[in-house]
This record gives structure tokens, sequence and C-alpha cells, in this order.
């Protein structure tokens, strides 16, 4: 078995790598195993996942495959035959069940087949058949001796037959069959009849009296994975008695040793019960009950996700306590190795702790396999966003019976990568129209080094420009250094050192009109600066950050002029700046340190493919007094998010998702020092629906409240929503008024319905200010 | 803060000697109550005749007055003395322009003033305009927000214009108090209500206003003569010092003319059509204010920035810091180390810490 994991393709140089197909059978099976395939098909523990099924199936044989043996000799174990002998070699009595020979019957398919030659309607044994001809078998028959009837073809006999109806064989196979139907141990007596048809055909009938041992009431299940095999001393047909005795009571007391050393199963009480009760019920243990049993404690492994677990074989029968002896697939190594590109061994550049620290300890030595701690393995390697190609991949250990060895096969990504990627922007030219000039090439250059000294650590550039011919009007850069495992790559804490550098131009929604008010000139503000924080995990969601940011602002106006204070068209057409100051110092330009701090809370979840959960984020920006004008402040966020499931559902793929309703509010609030690029704004698909971004009012200290009602239609979701936005009268404590000045309400409430198309969100949004409506289309989630 | 050569009062000798006597009576009142000087601020829209109140009422022409366009962006201070008493009147430009309140021009009268102390201000408009409107509104607001509501304690509204002459089928008096009422109307929701209330309430005031002149002329046009008078008995009341008597401001209101075409009266005194000189009842009516016990505005930083909200709280902000730390950051962090404690973890997880073994 194998898992595949491929990232998504990140840039054109990381080619996915993987043939599905190649990987798909991972191992050379064992020997006994190249020629069966599997025959129970609802014990298969991945129907969920069909890629997988099949390398599942194949394992869990093999790991059978590994561990045969007999009924446990010592306690009784009638009918044993020469099966005792454990291992690869076959023969054993439970691979009985999986070992068919379809190969064999395929081949011979195509060739004519021989009428018997008889009177039809005749019975005719197995020693009479001819051993030359090639028999079509028509039908068979189970007859059940004992009882005296024949047995229907739903009964878990069949199972073990290989002979297909329909099927040509020769004399010697059937013999063979005979054989191994008689040496399998279910059976104390079987023989095979034929029965001549009229159409040249064979009728087969196979008699047979099923074992039973005398009644249980007790179950145990032992992980027999690692003890090695008791040796059989082959029993001595010239035996005295009184040798017989004494054989027989070594055999049990070695059983005894044997149990006593084998370690407790996973199995759960439940399952325990259950398998009680069937043999309270059943009375006497047979051979059908027993096949029952092993049914029922593999399906439960495999459910569970324990793939290579088996049931190998019942002991102790004829006591009062039947004893199932699983191989549960104890991990006996783990193994990373790296690949390079043609799938050779190579050494890695990345250092093993880093990829040993994303394994769950239920992949270290010692542990039993479970495809999930698999599957998290591979999740987890997979966010380390190293590797192209990962393998987890369990093998059966060749020099320990019974025990898995979990490879890890890993393809490392390019340490350094280089990208570019281009576009053509049209700009309308002065007449509107876009001339030659106008067509702008414009791009993005990423140069990346990454998994540096192979601890993840990783440097990544990149400068976007809208126009290569004069990047200096729009240039943006951002220069990144991670460092993860601060405390040590051994340290489970898991902190991550990040410096940056960066710039970045945005248009200040705190310059916007309200309704009404005629366009107003925008003002951008551009930052650049350094930024250094320190991040840890505490889940996958949650997480803390802290750090120090030191950046330089610059408010520009449309034609990039520094624009001291915001302006306002006149009803002359004239243009007046006489707005709020864009920044603290007045002049245009700001420079500030301060630190800031992030804790977000996440445990949100998704319940068939709705988020269900909660999610809390607190921000804050301490100004430290470094800077222009010396700015003390401290603007604090605070965000609560609740989506409440409303109904309970089974959860499951393909299930429908439960209705939701989601609850927000946010709280943001500034003491000291608050330009204008800092101040909260109210109103956009983020904060009021319904209404412009900045469209009503920038302030000091605002509230959002909102609620949305998702109900599951289909496959997607419908939903209506109430928001309401206030500067809680704030809007005057920031300089110039802003809010005031533009005419903004400072407030606004919002109520809609819309439907979630994709990505896609299609709403209906009424704007309660002035009582109209819009529909709006907007990408991602609002929460 | 450069103040002006304090120049003799020579001005006051143009006056008519009935005007001059009852000057020095009121200057001579003024001293009595340890007032020496007097620092009086004239405001208004543009073109509604500041600059003539002063010139007329320095009694020189101080001011440029210019008729038809805005006098400069530059507000003046005139300063007189005499007898040891200083007046000092400060005219500025208008507020208004292209139907806005110049924001710039409020900049520059508030920077002008600064470090200075208001006793009285003179808020003038035109008599003859006939109704109010968002304009006057606004001004009066940025008059608010500028210097505060407690200006409007120690302000005087001046209507020039004084001898115009009423619209049909209203009496002098009559036309009067009802221009001086709306405009009170005005004056007293702009230094009462907060901004979002104001542009409400006053257009309400507005609307009201206009329906009731509707609606009264209505009544009174048909039987002109003796409803009108019905309406100055019933009007005398209100009219009598043309202040307002409702609620707790006061704000007086005079009356100017400041036309050299101006009627004058036996002692060679400029009057209005109701008997009043109108100069030296200006003077009178500003002591009055002066006297009424109000502070006098100083102008400062903080009044025309308004109190800097930046500074505000500011010394608060490392107990805000330890609030924040200790009663949200710790309890989110509380609460992230519940759900990790809490977390559904997988049954095969769990097994293999061995505390599952069997029960799951």
């Amino acid at each position: 078995m194998a898992l595949f994991y491929s990232p998504p393709v990140l840039t054109p140089t990381n080619h996915p790598s993987i043939h599905p197909a190649k990987n798909r059978r991972p191992l050379p099976p064992v020997q006994s195993l190249s020629s069966s395939n599997n025959s129970i098909p609802d014990t298969s523990p991945s129907s969920k996942t069909p890629p997988l099924a099949k390398t599942l199936a194949l394992s869990a044989a093999a790991a059978c495959a590994i561990v045969h043996s007999s009924f446990g000799g010592g306690g009784g174990g009638l009918g044993i035959g020469g099966g005792g002998n454990g291992g690869g070699g076959g023969g054993g009595f439970w691979s009985r069940f999986f070992h068919t020979q379809p190969a064999m019957a395929k081949e011979e398919e195509t060739n004519e087949w021989d009428p018997h030659g008889l009177p039809a309607n005749i019975v005719v044994q197995l020693s009479k058949l001819s051993g030359f001809k090639k028999y079509k078998i028509s039908d068979i028959v189970f007859f059940d001796q004992w009882r005296r009837t024949n047995i229907g073809t739903d009964d878990s006999f069949f199972e073990m037959v290989s002979l297909r109806p329909g099927g040509i064989y020769t004399k010697a196979h059937l013999l063979k069959e005979l054989e191994t139907l008689a040496s399998c141990g279910m059976f104390e007596k079987v023989d095979l009849q034929g029965k001549t048809k009229p159409d040249g055909t064979v009728g087969v009938t196979i008699g047979f009296t099923e074992s039973t041992w005398q009644s249980a009431d007790s179950f145990r299940c032992i992980n027999v994975g690692l003890i090695p095999q008791s040796k059989v001393i082959e029993m001595d047909p010239d035996m005295t008695d009184k040798e017989k005795m004494e054989y027989f009571r070594s055999q049990e007391k070695d059983y005894r040793r044997r149990i006593d050393k084998a370690r407790p199963c996973l199995l759960p009480m439940i399952v325990h019960r259950e398998i009680l009760q069937m043999l309270s019920d059943n009375g006497k243990v047979s051979a059908r009950l027993l096949q029952k049993i092993r049914d029922r404690v593999q399906k439960w492994y495999h459910d569970e996700g324990y793939a290579c677990a088996n049931v190998v074989n019942f002991g102790n029968l004829n006591t009062k306590e039947v004893v199932c002896e699983v191989v549960e697939g104890d991990i006996t190594e783990l193994v990373v190795q790296f690949q390079d590109k043609l799938g050779n061994v190579c050494e890695g550049n990345t250092q093993l702790p880093v990829v040993r620290r994303e394994l769950p300890n239920q992949l270290r030595q010692g542990s039993i396999f479970n495809i999930e701690a698999g599957k998290s393995a591979l999740r987890n390697i997979n966010s380390l966003a190293l590797f192209s190609n990962i393998e987890v991949n369990p093998r059966p250990d060749e020099k320990n019976e019974g025990g898995i060895i979990v490879e890890i096969k890993l393809k490392e990504l390019e340490q350094k990568n280089a990208e570019v990627s281009t576009e053509w922007s049209i700009v309308p030219g002065c007449n509107g129209r876009p001339t030659l000039a106008s067509i702008q090439p414009g791009g993005t250059v990423t140069i990346e080094h990454r998994n540096l000294k192979g601890l993840n650590r990783s440097l990544v550039g990149s400068i976007t420009t809208s126009n290569f011919i004069d990047p200096q009007d729009d240039l943006a850069f951002k220069f990144e250094y991670a460092h993860p495992y601060l405390d040590g790559v051994y340290d489970p804490r898991n902190r991550t050192f990040r410096a940056s550098c960066f710039n970045s131009r945005k248009l200040s929604p705190v310059f916007t009109g309200g309704p009404g008010v005629d366009e107003v000139p925008p003002i951008w503000v551009d930052r650049a600066g350094v930024k250094a924080n320190i991040s840890e995990n505490f889940t996958r969601q949650s997480k803390f950050t802290y750090g120090l940011v030191m950046e330089k602002i610059t408010t520009r106006d449309e034609s990039s002029h520094i624009a001291q204070n915001g302006q306002r068209q006149l009803p002359s057409g004239g243009i007046i700046a006489d707005g709020p100051p864009t920044t603290l110092s007045g002049t245009g330009i700001d420079h500030m340190v301060f630190a800031q701090a992030n804790i977000t809370r996440d445990n949100t979840k998704f319940v068939n493919g709705t988020m269900v959960g909660q999610r809390n984020v607190f921000q804050l920006d301490q100004g430290l007094g470094i800077g222009s004008k010396f700015p003390i402040f401290n603007r604090h966020q605070l965000t609560l998010t609740r989506f409440i499931q409303l109904k309970e559902v089974e959860e499951g793929a393909g299930k429908p998702p439960p209705p939701v309703l989601v609850l927000h509010g946010h709280y943001g609030g500034c003491v000291g020092d608050l330009p204008s690029y800092d101040a909260f704004t109210l109103g956009g698909p983020y904060s009021v629906r319904g209404y412009n971004m900045g469209e009503l009012g920038a302030c000091r200290n605002l509230v959002e409240l909102a609620a949305e009602l998702r109900i599951p239609v289909k496959n997607t979701h419908v939903y209506a929503f109430a928001e309401h936005g206030n500067d809680l009268g704030s809007s005057k404590d920031v300089k110039g008024n802003p809010t005031e000045f533009y005419r903004r309400m400072g407030h606004g409430t919002s109520y809609g319905a819309g439907v979630k198309l994709g990505l896609v969100r299609a709403e209906y949004a009424v704007d309660h200010n002035s009582g109209t409506g819009a529909v709006f289309l907007r990408f991602g989630e609002r929460f | 803060m450069a103040s002006p050569l304090i120049r003799e009062w020579a001005g006051i000798q143009q006056f008519p000697e009935a005007t001059q006597t009852k000057l020095v009576n009121i200057l001579g009142k003024l001293k009595q109550e340890n007032v020496s000087s007097l620092t009086i601020l004239v405001m208004g829209k543009g073109g509604v005749g500041k600059s003539s109140t002063v010139n007329s009422l320095i009694g020189e022409r101080v001011v440029a007055v210019s008729s038809f366009q805005s006098e400069g962006p530059r507000p003046v201070m005139v300063s007189r003395s005499r007898a040891g008493f200083t007046l000092n009147v400060i005219d500025t430009p208008g507020l208004i322009e292209g139907g806005y309140v110049n924001d710039q021009a409020l900049d520059i009268i508030k920077r002008f003033l600064l470090n200075k102390t208001i006793d009285v201000l003179l808020y003038v408009d035109r008599m003859d305009a006939y109704r109010v409107d968002n304009l006057d509104m606004q001004v009066i607001k940025a008059i608010t927000d500028s210097f505060g509501k407690a200006i409007w304690r120690r302000s005087l509204v001046v209507l020039t214009h004084g001898q115009v002459s009423p619209p049909d089928g209203l009496s002098y008096d009559d036309f009067l108090s009802r221009r001086s009422d709306t405009l009170l109307k005005v004056v007293r929701s702009g230094a009462r209500f907060k901004k979002h209330e104001l542009k409400k309430k006053l257009l309400k005031l507005i609307e009201e206003d206009e329906k009731r002149c509707i609606e009264e002329n209505r009544v009174v046009e048909p039987t002109e003569e003796s409803g009108s008078e019905d309406d100055i008995s019933n009007s005398e009341g209100d009219h009598v010092d043309l202040s307002c008597s409702e609620e707790d401001s006061e704000i007086p209101v005079a009356l100017a003319e400041n036309s050299g075409r101006c009627q004058t009266n036996e002692d060679d005194e400029k009057v209005l059509p109701n008997g009043t000189a109108w100069i030296p009842h200006l003077v009178e009516m500003i002591t009055e204010v002066v006297l009424n016990g109000s502070k006098s505005i100083l102008v400062d930083k903080n009044l025309i920035e308004g109190p800097n909200p930046n500074e505000k709280n500011k010394f608060l902000i490392p107990l805000i810091l330890a609030v924040q730390y200790f009663f949200v950051m710790k309890p989110i962090q509380q609460s992230i180390r519940g759900d990790i404690s809490k977390e559904d973890k997988p049954l095969w997880e769990l097994r293999d810490m061995g505390s599952g073994a069997r029960r799951f």
C-alpha cells in the first residue's frame, strides 16, 4: 500500500513526478502472494477511498500471507492435517480462504473442453474420471453430510473453493482442490463427486462434514505479531499412546506460553462482547463460526484503519476458550529516504529531524501501523512544502515476521527557484483610447531559496510592477526570510521567526465620500518598511504572533504628489486640499516603529463541508513613541465569530451539511495618536455589506455586528444576513473628522440575502441608510 | 502677537453730539465695572455689511469696503483707545464661498484670533433677507465648532440694512420681529445641538417657518390694516428688546444701517425707521452683553483645534495594555489550551497512548 500526495504545482519548474500506476503496486509481494488475489471484498477497509482499495487489499493479504500458521496445536487442534508449518511457505490454513486460481482458469477458458463421454445423470467418483480429459464444470453444489442438505451459494464455504461453475478443469485440478479442502482444517471429512450432465458437462458435488469443536464461553484475542512461530515437532506415527500424551501436553504447554507472551490486542470490549454473544448463540464452535469471528475481527481492524492487521489463526480449540491470534502490523522500523528525480535513493538536503518531527508517534517503531497515521504523516510532511512527491509506504519486514517497515520516500523540490510571470496591461491613454504606449508590460519576478541548511529556512523575494519600462512608477517588492524551529528542531515548540522588508500601495478608504458626495479625490497610502516577528503555532489554526514593525508611510494624491491633507472637489470643479491631515506629522510622510501582536484562536472544523466552531482574533498595535511626532498609541481589535451548527447531522462524504448561524462581532479602538491611515473604516464587503469601502465613515472606535443564517440547498447554500456598523460617536476623535468632512453617516445597517456559487457569492444587500438595494458579486467568504 | 498700534479714538468726534454723550456714558459705565478694554469679533456671511458696520462703529473708514466682492481673505483688527479705554474691533472676511463654508477662511480667522480674548461676537446678517437657509446654519455651525457653544452667550445678532422697507402687509416692527425670530432660532439651534441633530432640526424649523409664513400671509392679506395691527400688538411683547424670550440662550438682536442715506433725527443721529438711534443702541447692547455675567472667550490652541483627540487618555495606555494582556490575551490563550485538550483525537491516536486500550 502506498499513500501518495502530490502538492499542487506551484511553479512551472515543479513538474508533478508521480506515476500513480507505477506506485500503486508498491512491493514485490511475498512469494505466496504472487498469484493470489483477494476474495474478501467486504473486509477491505477502504471502500471509501477507491484508489487505495487495491493496494490496501494487497497488503492485507500480504500480511496475512507472511504469518501462515495452522490451527494451533496443543489444545486439541483437530483436523489440522499437515498445515502446521508457518511462514510464507504456503499450505497455511487460512490462506485457503484467499486462495483461488483465477489465472489458471482463465488460461484454459479459451481452450476447447471435452465432453465427459459418459451416460447422463450418473454419479461418478472423482477417481473414475479420466486424467486426460478437460472437464467443464457446469455447477458446484456443497452438500452437508451432517445435516444432509445442500448449502446456499452465499455460504462462506464457497469462498474456499477455487472451482468456478463454467470453468474447465482436469482431474488433477480437481484432486488438488479436494486435497486443499481436506487439509484446510475446516472439514472433518470431504469428498468430491461428479455428476454427468446430458450436455457433456459435469456437475460437482462436494460432500463434507464440517469440523466442530466443543462449545466455548470465553474469547481472547492476542497479538502474535513479532512472536516467532513455535516450531512444530513432527509427530512420529509410531509413537506410543504415552508418548502421544506427552507430545500433546508439551504442545499445550508451549501454546500456553505463547499466549502469555503475546501482547493484548487493540480489539475493544464492544467487539469482544459481540463475539462472545456469537459464541453463546451457536453452541458448538464450528468452522463457519470461526470464519464469522474472523470476518468480524478483521472488519473492525480495517474499519479503524489498521490496514495491516489480520487474523492468522485460531488456537486453543476444544477448550472453553477460543483464542484468536492476530497479527496487528507492528512497526519494526521507520525509514525515511530521499529520492532523486529518477526515483533513485539519494542523500537528501533536508535534515531528518525536520521530517521526523512531522510524523505522528503512531508511525514510530513499536506502534501498530494505522493508515490514518500514515495519512496524517503525509499531510504534515506536505505542509512543509519541501517535497514534490511524498510516499508513505508500509512494507512487510522480512526479518521480523508480522512486522511492518514504514518507508517514507521523499522527492525534494529544487532548493533554488526563480520565476517570472508577465502580463500586459492596457491603460487608457489621454483620450481614453488605448495607444501603443499605453500597453504596458508588467509582471512579477520571484526568487526563492528554500530549505537553507536543510532546516526549512527560506529566503523569498518578489518584485511586482505593472510597467517594466518605468518600474519606478509602481514597484512593489517583498523580501522575506523565514526561520522555523526557533527553539531547535528537537523542541516540540513550533516557533518561527520571520523578517521581511516590504512595500505596498493602497487606496485609503478614509478619504471616501459618503452617499451623494461627488467623487472624492483619492489618497494613496504607500508603506515601506521592515517587519520582524515570531509566530508560534499552537494548533493547526490557532497561533500567536508578535513582533516589531518599522515603516515609512507616505500619502499621495492621484498624481503621486505627496498629499498632506485630504482633498475635496469644489462645486466649481477645482480641487482644494483642506481636508483632514493624512499623516500624524502633517507633512505627508510619517515614520513609525511599533510593536504588533496577534493572537488567533480558531477551532473551526468542517462538518460535511460547512464550517462550524468559533474563531477569536485579538490584534494589537502598540506605538512605542519612536517616529514622527513620537507616536504613542494602543490600537486594538477584537473579532469574535461563532459558527453555530443548528442541527445535528451525520458526518460523512456526500451527506448534507447542517444549517449554520454565523454570529460576528468586531470591536476596534485606538487610544493615543491616530493618523488617518490607521483609522478604522466602516463599510465594505468585510465590514458592513451593501456599502462601499469606507462609505460609512472613518473612526477611532467602532463596533460591527453581523448575523448570517446559512441554509444548505443542494450542493451549495443560501444565506440571509443583517449587519450593523457604528462609530460610537468616535469619528470626531479622528483628527480633521474625515467622516464629517466627506459627509458620511458614521453608522449604517444593511440586510440582504444571497447564494454561494462555488467561490463566488451573489448577494442582494439593502443599504438601510438610503433604503436602496443592489446586487453584489463577491469572491471568498465574508467571515 | 503683533498687535497693531493702538491709536486714539478720533472717530468718536465724528459722531453727533448726542451720540458722543451716550457713548461716553456707556464707556464710563464699563469703566465702573472695571472693564478697560473690549474686543469685538465681527463675523457673518459675505456681503452682509460686516466691514461697513465696523466703520460705522468706529466712526472712521478703517477697513476697506468692497460692495461686490469679498474684501480680502484676511481678518483685520482695529484698535482705538479713548480715556484709558481700548476698543478692539476685528473684522473678518465672509465665511461663505461657493455655497459652502470656506474652511480655509475660517482657519485663517482662527489662527488670527489665537491668544486673543473675545468679549463680544457680532453675528452680522442682513435684515432684508427674507428667510434663513442651509447656509446660515452652516455658518453658525462653523462658528460654534470653532469657538464652542459658549461664544453665543457673548454674542449679539446685528441686522444690517435696518432701513429696509418691509414687504407688503407687514409693519416694520412686525417684519423685524419675524426676521430676528427665524434667525435666532437658527442661531439657537446651532448653538445648542450637536451636529447630526442640528441638520434635521434646522431643516424642520425652516420648513415650519415657511409654512407658517404662508399660512399667515393667507390670513393676513384680506384684512390688511387691522390684521397687521393685531400682529404688532401680539408680537410687541416679544420684540421689545428684540431679544428672545425663550430658554437659556438670550441672544439679543441689534439693528444697523450703514448707508449714507440713513435717516437722522433732530440730534443728527442716524436713526432707524422705528426711531432708535442705532449706534448708541448697538454699543449699549454690546455693553449689556459684556456685563451679562458670562465669561469672555479666550481663543487658545485648544479651542481652535478642539481638544486634541490624540492626546486623550494617552496616559492610560500602560493600564490598557495591562488589561489587554491579562483580560484578553490570557483568556484567549487559555481557551486555545482548552481547545487542544478537548480536541477530538481520532481513536487510533488515543489507543496508542495506552489510555484507550480495549476501551474504544
